[in-house]
């Protein structure tokens, strides 16, 4: 006989099949154990692919919310300093001034304590321009934005959540009430609906009240920018028009800090793929801990079932028979494994889908992987027994007890 | 008008190192006419499951051959081995050898696996076959549900699914009652003439090998004794 005897073989695939679950169930509980490893293994490998391509579906959910052509120049105090600034002249020219630049926002950026009615809450205070909305997307729920009209009159606009926060029962917070900030009284423009907020947003609208840089004064101390937000033409080199703009906004007050909506983009999708690999390291571990299982498994079939096979092998099974008897036993072990992997898998996608506010999605190449891989590791993991009952002498195999 | 269903010439067995060779066959010569009912006799060690083994294509001889219904088997590949086993010779154990989780037909229909045989024609095939055996009404009884005697008709008729030319039977009756025992041969018998299938049996029972054709009596690896009824 040789190394490979499978070449003799004359069963059909699905007789196979069939006659191997048959055998697998007679053997049940020890069945089942050997198929844990595998699920475990296949259940990683689909929930990791699964999050993968859902986390890159929000990320180009993102890209098309946001743009990625999104600059945010933010100033640090520099060592002479107590607050950096921007100049807001400098900022409101750069779309006449550099070509490349589409739109730009000055933007200062805090928290104070706001009340309205018989409320009071700490929340984000941010001043800004008309320009603003040119940068990011606020729709209104009730409203409207900060205009240049608007000046510096005693105004704000107030995000969805903070509003929620500041309304009492018959005083909600809705375009003509009140607000109170720093000794100074405001009329609510405009409320936003809710915006979802990324890790590349400069601020939360949601839980922000907004006011025009033009009175920024009464509020912010020094009243001048700390933040620009600029918006560049699709593919200008992001680093380039970086150090351009942040030449141009130099001053003695401010270090200046580029961050780049591309960069945290990168970033968080480098973090996705350690956790990706992470799990995918499970996957394979669990993988070859099942493979070892069916190995087990098979190797105790073969030894129990001896008689059996020195009984196929009188009846005129050839060795080939016998082994890819085993081998598709293995097989169908690890696909039973791999199916039921797959489910877990994706049920555990689901979920993650649930807790991060993600829209569950998935890709169709993954469906048949998770099977697959598993029914490779049965194969891989079952060769060994199945040669071991090929080359079984029968008239041994037949005096087994 | 009889023809040898098989031949066997000069049958050597050694078993054991080159240095210390403990022959278990030592020429072994006869022939089977087609359609005989024949003993082979002998006190344990004396060759005769050996020489079973060799003509049942599950062992190669040390030297001499083997002719099948006039076909010589290559011993030294397995597949033609197990091809030939599966058309030309149906065993019968002293266990049985069923597969308990098989039904009785089903363990009639699996050397018609081996054969190719569509699956649609399979159940047929094997209930007539336990027709044959008179055990239609337990066709889809598992084997412990089945007395000794009815596993062995069961057996019987597995062994004679594919139309063997020649069935090996080592101690048929060595696991049954006296009783059950005579009702097994004399099926046994009773297939070898009607169906025509050369039967040969391995037995320590004088009374049971005093209904075959002919006995075969052997000892220490040699035949000594061929009386034909």
């Amino acid at each position: 006989m040789g190394l490979w005897p499978f070449a003799g073989a004359h069963l059909s695939l699905g007789e196979s099949a069939s006659e191997a679950l048959r055998n697998l169930r007679a053997q049940g509980q020890r069945s089942a154990l050997a198929l844990l490893g595998i699920l475990i293994g296949a259940a990683s490998i689909v929930a990791v692919l699964t999050v993968g391509h859902m986390a890159q579906q929000e990320t180009l959910k993102m890209f098309r919310h946001l743009g990625v052509d999104m600059l945010n120049i933010h100033a640090m105090p520099s060592d002479s300093a107590t607050t950096g600034v921007l100049d807001r002249a400098t900022i409101e020219h750069l779309p006449a001034s550099d070509p490349s630049v589409v739109a730009a926002a000055p933007l200062i950026n805090d928290h104070e304590t706001v009340s309205a009615g018989g409320r009071t809450a700490t929340v984000a205070v941010a001043a800004v321009t008309e320009a603003f909305p040119r940068l990011m997307t606020i729709p209104m729920r009730q409203g409207r934005f900060i205009q240049s009209i608007d000046a510096d009159s005693l105004v704000a606009v107030v995000g969805a959540g903070a509003a929620e926060k500041l309304s009492s029962p018959g005083a909600p917070v809705a375009p003509g009430a009140r607000i109170a900030l720093k000794g100074y009284v405001f009329t609510v423009i405009g409320v936003s609906g809710p915006v979802p907020f990324t890790p590349l947003d400069a601020l939360e609208i949601n839980d922000a009240v907004l006011v025009p840089l033009g009175g920024a004064r009464r509020v912010f101390d020094p009243p001048e920018p700390t933040s620009a937000l600029v918006r560049l033409r699709p593919g200008t080199d992001l680093d380039a028009a970086g150090r351009r703009i942040s030449s141009a906004l130099a001053n003695p007050t401010a270090t200046l800090q580029v961050i780049k909506a591309r960069d945290v983009i990168k970033s968080m999708n480098a973090q996705k793929v350690i956790h990706g690999q992470l799990l995918t390291a499970v996957g394979a571990i669990s993988l070859l801990v099942g493979g070892i299982g069916v190995m087990n498994v098979m190797l105790m079939g073969v030894m129990e079932r001896r008689r059996e096979i020195g009984l196929r092998a009188a009846i005129g099974a050839t060795p080939a028979d016998l082994g890819l008897m085993f081998l598709i036993e293995a097989a169908v072990l690890a696909f039973v494994g791999g199916m039921a992997g797959l489910a877990c898998g994706l049920l555990a996608a689901l979920v993650t889908a649930k807790v991060s506010g993600w829209g569950f999605s998935v890709a169709l190449w993954v469906l048949p992987l998770g099977p697959g891989v598993a029914t490779l590791v049965g194969v891989a993991f079952g060769l060994y027994p199945a040669l071991k009952a090929a080359r079984l002498n029968p008239i041994e195999a037949l005096r087994a007890g | 008008m009889t023809h040898a269903i098989l031949e066997v010439v000069g049958l050597e067995k050694t078993y054991g190192s080159s240095a210390r060779p403990t022959p278990v066959l030592r020429g072994v010569t006869f022939t089977i006419d087609a359609g005989s009912f024949c003993a082979i006799l002998g006190p344990s060690g004396s060759g005769k499951s050996t020489l079973m083994n060799i003509v049942g294509l599950l062992d190669q001889p040390t030297a001499g051959s083997v002719l099948l219904a006039g076909e010589r088997v290559d011993p030294g590949s397995a597949v033609a081995a197990a091809r030939a086993r599966n058309r030309l010779i149906g065993f019968v154990f002293q266990s049985f050898n069923l597969l308990p989780r098989l039904t009785a037909w089903e363990n009639v229909a699996l050397p018609l696996l081996y054969a190719r045989t569509p699956r649609g024609q399979r159940k047929p095939l094997a209930l007539t076959m336990l027709e044959q055996v008179g055990l239609t009404d337990r066709a889809d009884h598992r084997p412990a549900a089945l007395s000794g005697g009815q596993q062995q008709r069961v057996a019987l008729a597995r062994a004679l699914i594919c139309g063997p030319r020649l069935v090996l039977a080592d101690e048929p009756t060595g696991s049954l009652d006296s009783v059950t025992a005579g009702e097994v041969i004399a099926l046994l018998r009773d297939l070898n003439q009607r169906l025509g299938v050369t039967v040969l049996m391995v037995t320590h029972d004088r009374d049971l090998a005093g209904r075959c054709d002919r006995r075969i009596e052997m000892l220490d690896g040699r035949i000594v004794a061929d009386e034909t009824a």
